[in-house]
């Protein structure tokens, strides 16, 4: 829908939302919906869905939906504190800067936490060197929005044997079975495991006036040419902007919020399109930027009065950053499977999602089957041939040849620990394109995060080898050297002195100030985590626009 | 996604920083020129490079055509991955001309004749000695992008390396069945109705 809506710099708005995705995009909705004006701060482009292609090289290789990749971000990595962190040369901190942010682009997997997830501190006890902690809300306070995400953005599934309850089925039934799948249940049945279906904020049938999936096989990193992935630009954006109170300020990248003599948020300062400092007086400040960009806005606004950056007063901005650690075994079989078409994932198991003390470590996650580097000529090519083949000429040419339709992967998501050591800073040498300092991100990954990917590459390897691949192989186990999932940087908390936001997601030190995105979370699931942030914003909005109404904030 | 990295991504995207940028063309005189268009011409008309100078361009395209070699299906030649070097390192992947050209530079040092004119064992056994060197990952990158890429970017002419793997990129949309064990499945559940 066209829309007209500019609101002035200098009329504070009643909401200020930095970022457009998962999170900003839902709080965007229900408060415009509610009457009041919002603008909305993107720092990418307003692409819709025909915009979208299959270009493999300039989604992939160059970063399209990135923001162009390294040296556009000046990003830094480093595994501990002691190391300078080096600008490595695939982006460390991935997500799209686009309206929709990586809701756009993420491959739209979409498991509920469980309500094991709420409480495993007080079921497992602490976990020394961590700040392994229960969440301020339980499973049942969150449910009734898991299950509006469900209903209103628009969810295909069907419930496995292990998930917590629902108060009403999901809107739409999974999307059709892959190979890969079939597969998956038939190497299940045999180990005496569960592949129950996965489900996908992707439209298995047209809702509310969008057109269902067209298993173009395009999700994983690309954004969805028939709006059928449930995006919030697909399935939030144009109802804000349908309110009529709802501006998309695209291209504006924000690098500062300004506190007034109150020490309340009082404007968003932001380079334009061009480049060209703004400012945009404001009466709140909700902050959905993603863990890496919130952490990093926070930072950047300290003042006299915030010495440590906004909402900072417990030193938690920043910390626990949790990527949610990953394995694959990768397979090859005698038939042709095709996984380059439809979504990556048909069938997954929960066997292993819940902490088993026998094992003698923290931690769980599923493993899924889909294509992952057989889902596109390039990808496959550079990421996806066995160890023994030869890394170019005649062999290898075969190799590509006869698995690009022939192989799959068992993918696995798992834990992390929260812990002080794994976190968002501003890097002292490097700036992004706009002159921001950069994100510097600094993590190593917990023994148990890794003993779990360890334990789920032999089971995914046992399923592999039932499944009847003619041949299959393990990623090696590992250190993250960056992530997509970025949780846990500004997490929710009752003790204003060991967390950011309190349980409604206001922050503990400004009032007007609130951050929803996957900063917010406490523990890390097991691998899927935008469905909760999702549900989160929709809790947050409500107790948002009640507070507002009320003039409480 | 998995986010492990491994040596050949990395590697050619690190190498972006690290291009000496040091360009070592040759002048080529026109009948070398005539031979290296003629060489790496599959194009219904021998296109003009943008980037490249002709003697360099033959010397890269049979970089590319060793690292997919021509066999009983096509290969890089077939695909024209060479105008794709041409496109990218003249544009977004413009930091990494010099390197590839110091590295034709050093090969052709060593060398009685240009690689190009070799024998494929001879290119073979000269890129074997090469392959650890930082600047053959990007060559091996250019040529599998070159391959694989959408035809707009230069190479993958007619989606030859499209026909070949099995991918259909250029469709839009599938139904069900995809594959073999989902139409099995699906074939079995009838036959027990």
């Amino acid at each position: 829908m066209a829309n007209d809506v500019r609101f002035e710099q200098r009329d504070a708005v009643d909401f200020a939302i930095i970022g457009s995705g998962s999170a900003g995009g839902i709080i965007a909705k229900e408060l415009s919906t509610a009457g009041f004006n919002v603008i909305v701060f993107e720092q990418g482009p307003y692409r819709k869905a025909s915009d979208f292609t299959h270009d493999e090289y300039s989604v992939i290789i160059e970063s399209e939906l990135l923001g162009g990749g390294p040296q556009q971000s000046g990003q830094t990595f480093r595994h501990n504190e002691n190391e300078i962190a080096t600008s490595p040369g695939v982006q460390p901190i991935r997500y799209a800067q686009t309206v929709g942010g990586s809701s756009v682009h993420f491959s739209a997997n979409f498991w509920r936490f469980r309500e094991s997830d709420f409480k495993e501190r007080s079921m497992l006890g602490p976990i020394s060197g961590t700040n392994f902690s229960d969440w301020p809300i339980t499973y049942d306070e969150i449910e009734p929005y898991y299950t509006r995400v469900e209903w209103e953005i628009g969810v295909s599934g069907a419930p496995g044997p292990f998930d917590s309850y629902r108060s009403k089925p999901f809107p739409m039934p999974p999307l059709p079975v892959k190979s890969s799948g079939v597969l998956m249940e038939k190497a299940a049945k045999k180990l005496g495991l569960h592949a129950q279906n996965q489900p996908h904020a992707v439209l298995s049938q047209p809702f509310n006036g969008r057109s269902a999936c067209i298993h173009c096989g395009h999700c994983m990193m690309f954004g969805c040419e028939a709006g059928a992935k449930s995006s919030t630009l697909a399935a939030m954006i144009p109802l804000a902007e349908a309110s009529g109170n709802c501006e998309i300020r695209d291209r504006s990248a924000v690098f500062r919020i300004e506190t007034d003599g109150t020490g309340r948020a009082s404007e968003v300062l932001y380079y334009d399109k061009d480049g060209n400092e703004q400012s945009q007086k404001v009466k709140a400040v909700i902050v959905s930027a993603n863990g890496a960009e919130t952490s990093r806005l926070l930072l950047l606004s300290a003042s006299a009065q915030h010495p440590d950056g906004l909402a900072n007063s417990s030193g938690y901005v920043g910390r626990n950053l949790m990527f949610n650690a990953h394995g694959a075994v990768d397979g090859v079989f005698e038939e042709q499977l095709n996984e380059f078409k439809s979504v990556q994932v048909s069938r997954v198991i929960h066997d292993f999602y819940e902490t088993d003390e026998t094992r003698g470590f923290y931690g769980g996650g599923g493993i899924d089957a889909r294509p992952l580097w057989a889902m596109t000529p390039i990808f496959h090519a550079l990421e996806g041939m066995p160890h023994d083949v030869p890394r170019w000429g005649k062999a290898w040419k075969d190799e590509i040849t006869n698995n690009f339709t022939r192989q799959m992967t068992f993918a696995i998501g798992t834990t992390s620990l929260a812990m002080d050591r794994n976190n968002i800073t501003l890097d002292p040498n490097n700036t992004d394109q706009w002159g921001r300092p950069a994100i510097r991100a600094t993590y190593h990954d917990h023994d148990d995060d890794l003993s779990t990917v360890q334990f789920l590459t032999h089971r995914a390897e046992e399923l592999m080898d039932a499944a009847g691949a003619r041949k299959f192989w393990s990623r090696e186990v590992g250190l993250s050297n960056g992530g997509e999932h970025l949780l846990g940087t500004a997490r929710m908390g009752d003790d204003p002195a060991t967390s950011v936001v309190d349980r409604y997601h206001r922050s503990h030190d400004v009032p007007n100030l609130f951050i929803c995105d996957g900063s917010s979370l406490v523990t890390s699931g097991r691998g899927q985590p935008t469905m909760t942030i999702m549900a989160l914003a929709f809790r947050a909005a409500e107790h948002i626009a009640k507070a507002a109404h009320a003039n409480e904030i | 996604m998995n986010k492990k990295d491994t040596v050949s991504r990395r590697g050619f995207l690190k190498s972006t920083g690290a291009a000496t940028g040091a360009s070592l063309l040759r002048i080529g005189a026109p009948s070398l020129a005539a031979i290296a268009q003629a060489a790496c011409t599959a194009r219904d008309e021998a296109a003009p490079f943008t980037t490249l100078g002709a003697d360099e361009a033959a010397d890269f395209a049979a970089v590319a055509a060793r690292i997919i070699p021509t066999t009983d299906t096509p290969g890089a030649s077939e695909a024209q991955v060479i105008y794709f070097w041409d496109n990218v390192l003249g544009g977004t992947q413009k930091g990494l001309l010099g390197a590839v050209r110091s590295f034709r530079d050093d090969i052709n040092a060593g060398l009685d004749a240009v690689f190009s004119e070799l024998s494929e064992a001879d290119q073979d056994a000269t890129l074997r000695m090469m392959e650890q060197d930082m600047r053959f990952e990007i060559c091996r990158n250019l040529t599998i992008f070159g391959f694989f890429a959408m035809e707009k970017h230069g190479g993958n002419k007619g989606h030859v390396s499209w026909d070949l793997i099995g991918f259909k990129g250029h469709h839009g949309a599938w139904l069900p069945p995809f594959g073999y064990y989902d139409a099995q499945r699906d074939a079995e559940k009838t036959d027990g109705q």
